[in-house]
C-alpha cells in the first residue's frame, strides 16, 4: 500500500511522539533499575531491625568448659569453620572499608558463649551473636587470633583453647531501626497534629462559610498558597518558628521530632483540606436536606451524616499525607537535623528515612548502596499507597454515583 | 396540627439549632483561621530572620552589606561579605535549561496520552507518569548522583572538557528536568482532555491531518491549561532543594554557565554546608529563602501574566 505525502508525514510525527512518550517509562525503569540494582543486596531483615552505629562488646571467659562436644549443624555452608568445642561456626566476610574480618556465622544455643560476663559494665553480660564481627581474641593458652589470618585458623585455635582472658566482638552496625522507628513517630504525630485541624477546616469551609462570603474565599485562598511553598521553606519556617516553640514548652534544645511533626502537619494540611473538600463535594444534598427535615441541627447533620460519607475522601488524604511525610527530606533537615540516632526520643534529633538518605550521602564518601536499599523501601511504600489512593478514589466515586 | 402550635415548635427549633450551629461555627472558625494563617506566618518569621544578618543592631560590625549581598558574585568572603547575585542567575538558567528540555517532551507525552493511544495503553502510560511524580526528592538525588552524573561525566569526556565527576549545571538540569516532567504532563493530559471533541471533527473534516488538528487545534485550545502545568512545573523546579544539592556542586562564584563546571543555586546553598544552628552562617539561609520567595513570586506573576496575554489571542 502506498501512502500519500500527507500521510507519512503524518505518520513521521506519530513516530516522534510516540518515542517521546516513552521518555517517562524509560526514566521510571532507570531509577527503579538502578536502586534495586544497587540496594537489593543489602535488603534484609537485619538492616531493618539493626542499630545504625556497630557497637562493641569486650569479655572474658573463665571457668570450665566441661567435655561437650558442639554438634555442626548439617545445614551450615561448608564455607564456615566450626569449633565442635564452643559451638561456633565462623565465616569470613569484609567490612565497610573492605577489610577481611571474621564474622560468627552460627553459635549453639548451649553454647558458653551466649552468655558472657561484660567488661565494660560490671556485673552485666554479653551474648555473643550472629553476624558479630570477631575482633581480637586471646586465649588462656595465650594463643592470639587475629582477624587477618582468617576464619580456618580462628577455628582451630577456638578448638585448642579451655578459656578466654580477651574476646572483642563488634555488631555490623549500618541498620535503619532507628529512623524507621523516627518514620513512624513523625507519620503518627503529624497527623494527629494535622488531621483533626485539616477535616475541620474543610467542613467550616464547605459545610458553614456561605458560597458568597469574601472571608471564606480568602481563607481558601491562604490555604491554597501553602501547596506552592517550596519544602525548603517550610524548612525555614520550622527552624524559625516550631523549633523555638517547642524548646520552650519542652525539654527540648534546638531541633526535635515534634517540631519535624508541626513542620510537616503545615506541609500536609492543603492536602488533607483539599481532599476533604473534594470528598465533600460528592456527598449529594439530598442527605443534609434528608437529616435536617428530621429535625437535626445542622451540626448534627455535618458531623453524624456528612462527615461520615466523607470517610473515604479523609481516608484518601491520610494516604496522600504519609506518603508526603515518607518522601519529605529538605523541610526536616531544617525543622529537626540530620543526625542519625540509634535511640529514637521525641524531644531529641533523628532521622526520617529520607533524611538518613541525605545524611549517607551528603558526605564526602557517598554510600550508594545503603542510600539505594533505603530509597527502595520508600518506593514500595509510595507505591503502595499510590495504589491504595487509587482504590479509595474508585470507591469513592462509586459512592457518589449509586447514591446520587 | 394547629397553626400556633407549629408556629411554636419552629420558633423553638430554629432558636436552638442557631446558638449550636453557631457556637459550632465559631470553633470551627479557628482550625481554618490557623490554617490560613500559616502562609503570612511564613512570609513575616523568614523575613523577619532574613533582615536580621543585615541590621547593625543584631550582628553589629558583622553585620552583611545588603548592595553587596544582592549584587555579589562570590558566595562568601570572610568575614561577613555574602553575595548571591550569581546564584539567582545560575538558578534561573538552570531552571530555564530544565524547562526547555521538559516542557516540549512534557506536552508530546500527554498529547500522546490523551488522544494517540487505545484507552489501555493510555492508562498505562499515565500510570508510569503518576507514578514518576510520586517518587521523593531524595530517591532522584540518589538517581542523579549515581548515573546521571555518570552520563554527565561521559559527556562531558566525549566533547573532551573537564568536569568534578559529573557534578555539574547539566546533571542539576537533567534532574530537574525529569523532576518536572510528571507534573506538567499531567496538567497538559487534563488540560488536552478538555478540549472540545467538535473543534477537532471540524478540523479534520476540512481536511486537515490528524497531526495538523492535534497541533494547530487541540494543543492550541489547551494551551491556557498546558501553561498552568507549565508554571506549576517551573515553580516546583525553582524550590527543589534535595535532589538539585546533591548534584549541584557548591561553585563559591560565578555566574557560571558552562554546562560541565559545577554550580550553586538558592536551594543548594541553603542545604549544603549546614553545621551550626545559630549564628551568622545560618542566618544567611534565611536571606536566601527570602530571595527564594521573592524570586518564585515574581516568575509565578510573570508567567501568569504571559499566560493571560498567550490566552487572549486565543
Amino acid at each position: 500500500m502506498k501512502y500519500s505525502k500527507r500521510k507519512k508525514i503524518d505518520i513521521f510525527y506519530q513516530g516522534i511522539i510516540t518515542l517521546i512518550a516513552l521518555i517517562g517509562l524509560f526514566l521510571l525503569i532507570a531509577i527503579f533499575g538502578y536502586v534495586f540494582k544497587q540496594g537489593s543486596g543489602l535488603l534484609s531483615w537485619d538492616l531493618l531491625t539493626s542499630d545504625y552505629y556497630a557497637t562493641t562488646y569486650d569479655t572474658y571467659y573463665i571457668g570450665d568448659l566441661g567435655d561437650t562436644i558442639y554438634e555442626r549443624p548439617s545445614n551450615l555452608d561448608d564455607s564456615v569453620y566450626f569449633s565442635s568445642k564452643w559451638g561456633i561456626g565462623l565465616t569470613s566476610a569484609l567490612d565497610n572499608e573492605g577489610k577481611p574480618i571474621i564474622l560468627v556465622a552460627y553459635i549453639d544455643s548451649e553454647s558458653p558463649l551466649n552468655s558472657l560476663p561484660d567488661k565494660n559494665n560490671e556485673g552485666e553480660f554479653v551474648r555473643i551473636t550472629e553476624n558479630q564481627a570477631l575482633g581480637k581474641v586471646i586465649f588462656s593458652n595465650y594463643t592470639i587470633i587475629l582477624s587477618s589470618e582468617g576464619p580456618e585458623n580462628a577455628a582451630n585455635l577456638f578448638n585448642q583453647a579451655n578459656g578466654i582472658i580477651d574476646m572483642i566482638t563488634t555488631t555490623s552496625g549500618k541498620g535503619i531501626r532507628g529512623s524507621i522507628l523516627t518514620t513512624l513517630y513523625l507519620i503518627i504525630m503529624t497527623l494527629v497534629i494535622a488531621l483533626p485541624v485539616g477535616v475541620f477546616s474543610a467542613i467550616y469551609l464547605h459545610e458553614f462559610a456561605s458560597k458568597k462570603s469574601k472571608i471564606a474565599e480568602g481563607l481558601r485562598r491562604l490555604v491554597e498558597m501553602l501547596t506552592g511553598v517550596p519544602s525548603i521553606i517550610f524548612g525555614l519556617m520550622g527552624a524559625a518558628v516550631f523549633i523555638p516553640f517547642t524548646s520552650t514548652i519542652t525539654a527540648a534544645d534546638g531541633g526535635n521530632l515534634i517540631s519535624g511533626a508541626l513542620t510537616l502537619a503545615v506541609i500536609v494540611l492543603p492536602v488533607i483540606i483539599t481532599s476533604t473538600e473534594e470528598a465533600l463535594k460528592v456527598i449529594p444534598d439530598d442527605f443534609r436536606q434528608a437529616s435536617l427535615a428530621l429535625g437535626a441541627t445542622k451540626t448534627q447533620t455535618t458531623f453524624k451524616v456528612v462527615l461520615k460519607s466523607a470517610i473515604p475522601g479523609i481516608l484518601s488524604a491520610v494516604l496522600l499525607s504519609v506518603g508526603r511525610i515518607i518522601g519529605e527530606s529538605a523541610a526536616l533537615i531544617y525543622a529537626v537535623g540530620t543526625a542519625i540516632k540509634d535511640k529514637v526520643i521525641l524531644t531529641e534529633r533523628s532521622t526520617s528515612l529520607a533524611v538518613h538518605i541525605w545524611s549517607i550521602m551528603a558526605g564526602e564518601t557517598p554510600n550508594f548502596e545503603l542510600a539505594s536499599a533505603i530509597s527502595i523501601i520508600i518506593l514500595m511504600v509510595v507505591l503502595i499507597l499510590n495504589l491504595l489512593v487509587k482504590v479509595v478514589a474508585k470507591k469513592l466515586s462509586y459512592q457518589g454515583g449509586k447514591k446520587t | 396540627m394547629p397553626n400556633k402550635y407549629y408556629k411554636h415548635l419552629h420558633t423553638f427549633i430554629t432558636k436552638h439549632n442557631r446558638t449550636t450551629d453557631k457556637i459550632t461555627q465559631g470553633l470551627l472558625l479557628i482550625p481554618t483561621v490557623l490554617s490560613a494563617s500559616f502562609v503570612i506566618m511564613i512570609l513575616i518569621f523568614i523575613s523577619q530572620r532574613g533582615v536580621s544578618p543585615f541590621l547593625p543592631s543584631q550582628y553589629g560590625n558583622d553585620s552583611v552589606n545588603f548592595l553587596r549581598f544582592i549584587t555579589g558574585v562570590t558566595w562568601f568572603q570572610p568575614p561577613n561579605s555574602y553575595g548571591i547575585f550569581f546564584i539567582v542567575i545560575n538558578t534561573i538558567f538552570i531552571v530555564f535549561l530544565a524547562g526547555f528540555i521538559a516542557i516540549p517532551i512534557s506536552i508530546f507525552t500527554a498529547l500522546y496520552i490523551a488522544k494517540m493511544t487505545p484507552k489501555t495503553i493510555s492508562i498505562f502510560f499515565q500510570t508510569t507518569i503518576e507514578l514518576l511524580a510520586s517518587i521523593p526528592s531524595i530517591v532522584f538525588g540518589v538517581f542523579g548522583l549515581g548515573v546521571i552524573s555518570k552520563v554527565v561525566l561521559w559527556i562531558a569526556n566525549l566533547f573532551g572538557k573537564q568536569t568534578a565527576g559529573g557534578i555539574s549545571t547539566l546533571s542539576t538540569v537533567f534532574v530537574l528536568a525529569m523532576m518536572i516532567i510528571p507534573t506538567i504532563t499531567l496538567l497538559s493530559i487534563s488540560a488536552i482532555r478538555a478540549v472540545n471533541l467538535d473543534l477537532e471533527k471540524n478540523s479534520l473534516a476540512l481536511g486537515a491531518s490528524k497531526m495538523q488538528t492535534y497541533f494547530k487545534v487541540t494543543l492550541v485550545s489547551a494551551k491556557s491549561g498546558i501553561f498552568a502545568g507549565i508554571i506549576l512545573g517551573i515553580g516546583r523546579a525553582l524550590g527543589e532543594a534535595t535532589a538539585v544539592s546533591m548534584v549541584a556542586g557548591n561553585a563559591g562564584s560565578g555566574p557560571t554557565f558552562d554546562l560541565f563546571s559545577t554550580t550553586r543555586t538558592l536551594t543548594s546553598t541553603m542545604l549544603l554546608g549546614l553545621k551550626e544552628t545559630a549564628g551568622l552562617d545560618y542566618d544567611i539561609r534565611f536571606s536566601v529563602g527570602m530571595i527564594l520567595i521573592i524570586l518564585i513570586i515574581l516568575t509565578n506573576l510573570g508567567l501568569n501574566y504571559l499566560k493571560r496575554k498567550v490566552g487572549r489571542f486565543s
